[in-house]
């Protein structure tokens, strides 16, 4: 079983309101957060210009490095294949934030340890969906068992056909959310692209820095 | 990421003090000086409880730190347990000093010593190599950190030596200078494996290292304080005979810009640190 996300990029307008209904449903601090939509692009030159929103979450790997390098096994894999958190066990040592690839882990300066996305657990748990699936506008969101071929996202995921189908760049963390991008929106990126005036706040590109 | 200043001084005081029992269990097996040894274990057990302080200060909670115990695998068990043992063995050192303990038993000790301090020397760097973070993703990173290990400690042992006689004032001359070539070396193998690290970025650049943001730091504190003024201080040594000449108070100094030097390494490595993507 691997519980996880599918995000349809075809569909998805960029309202940001998955971003707020996640910090308001998990109460996450100003500055932090657990979901954000980012903005690729616009990439190309006039007339042929292409962008498209990006909403990113913890990627569920299946080979999470935050969890192997945990040293007090606060960060585990769920029996739902979920990756989690135990802050009863963290001892903030943001090791777990340095081994993850896309940066979806932050530090909560109040508890002193670390958390970020957990698919809305406590919702799941009671049978509902995670809060940015439920207030997506677009129904661009899907969550479930990616293993189950009976799944909306499993379904999804065979509807959109294999070459529509994209994932992050993979550090040996096997990401597990699928992006589902046709073409005919826009090209898919492997990374932040590097020629578009979008600040790096705004793309998810890192800013190179002015001193140590 | 950020400076992470409370890690930049465990490691760079861990590789201090582990290069100093290094260059204590040396001192042991070849008998160069009697006076070095308690006052060298002293000073090695103050670097690593001042790394070992530092470390604790990274932490949200501390009190939950034995929780570590029970993941062997991961970089923290490690890094804590080599420092355990490391201390232990200093701290046998030190209690057999005290008891005159047989020329045998104050070689293994120190033999046991040394291998943990240079496991643990080379395992405060090796725990940031990881894929998420392509500028930490090479092996020539805890190189780096184990050769600052051995030219501070050599530095140190130096410096602790009472009155020191010029023929082992030149030996450890040559020996210093040689291990300032060898940090030279690690840290451009560095370099050559930052310009070659997949997924290239302006954050992440050797290009940002030699000629951009972190230009200033690299060359005046690595380059410059790091290496090239201990290499030119105890140069200096050679020059003139007497006095002056049999001072240990050059290796000092040149201990103090080592330190700089590793401390500066360290603060550009976590800034040089960015992931793949950076979502938030
Ligand atoms: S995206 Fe990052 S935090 Fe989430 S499971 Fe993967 S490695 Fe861990
Ligand atoms: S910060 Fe917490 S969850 Fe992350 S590696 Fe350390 S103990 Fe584990």
């Amino acid at each position: 079983m691997k519980k996880t996300m599918v995000i349809d990029l075809d569909r998805c307008i960029g309202c940001y309101s998955c971003e707020m209904a996640c910090k308001m449903e998990n109460d996450v601090a100003l500055g932090v957060y657990y979901n954000k939509v980012l903005t690729i692009g616009p990439m190309g030159t006039y007339p042929d210009i292409q962008q498209y929103q990006l909403p990113t979450i913890c990627q569920q790997c299946y080979n999470p490095t935050c969890v192997d390098v945990c040293p007090t096994g606060a960060s585990f894999k769920a029996a739902d294949g979920t990756v989690m958190v135990d802050k009863e066990l963290c001892i903030g040592c943001k090791y777990c934030m340095m081994a993850c690839p896309y940066g979806a882990r932050s530090y909560n300066a109040e508890q002193k340890v670390v958390e970020k996305c957990t698919l809305c657990a406590h919702l799941t748990a009671v049978g509902e969906k995670p809060a940015c699936v439920k207030v997506c506008c677009s129904k661009c969101r899907f969550f479930g068992d990616i293993d189950d071929p009976n799944s909306e996202v499993a379904k999804v995921l065979k509807e959109a056909g294999a070459e529509n189908i994209h994932s992050l760049p993979d550090r040996g963390n096997h990401p597990s959310v699928k992006y589902i991008l046709h073409r005919k929106t826009a090209q898919w990126q492997d990374l932040p692209p590097k020629e578009t005036w979008r600040t790096p706040h705004q793309s998810g590109k890192k800013e190179e820095k002015r001193h140590g | 990421m950020d400076s992470e200043f409370s890690l930049v001084f465990f490691t760079a005081f861990v590789d201090l003090g582990c290069g100093l029992f290094i260059a204590l269990a040396i001192n042991e097996w070849y008998s160069f000086s009697e006076t070095v040894k308690q006052r060298g274990a002293i000073a090695t057990l103050v670097a690593l409880a001042l790394g070992g302080f530092s470390s604790v200060l990274h932490l949200g909670h501390p009190e939950r730190i034995f929780g570590a115990l029970g993941h062997p695998t991961s970089g923290i068990f490690i890094e804590s347990s080599m420092i355990g043992i490391t201390g232990i063995c200093v701290i046998a050192y030190l209690y057999a000093l005290q008891r005159n303990a047989s020329k045998q038993t104050l070689k293994t000790i120190t033999l046991v010593g040394a291998i943990t301090a240079a496991i643990l020397a080379f395992a405060v760097g090796d725990s940031y190599v990881m894929g998420a973070r392509p500028a930490w993703d090479t092996l020539t990173l805890p190189f780096v950190y184990l050769a600052s290990a051995l030219l501070m400690g050599a530095l140190a042992y130096a410096a602790l030596l009472v009155e020191p006689n010029a023929l082992m004032i030149q030996k450890m001359k040559r020996l210093v200078q040689a291990l300032v070539v060898v940090q030279a070396i690690a840290i451009i193998a560095y370099l050559v494996a930052l310009s070659s690290a997949p997924y290239s970025d302006a954050s992440r650049s050797a290009s940002s290292v030699l000629f951009g943001g972190f230009a200033m730091l690299f060359w005046v504190g690595i380059v410059i304080i790091g290496l090239v003024v201990p290499f030119g201080l105890v140069y200096s040594q050679s020059k003139n005979d007497g006095a002056v000449a049999l001072s240990n108070a050059p290796f000092a100094l040149g201990l103090m810009c080592a330190f700089v030097g590793a401390a500066v390494y360290r603060v550009i490595m976590f800034n040089l640190g960015t992931t793949v993507w950076q979502f938030f």
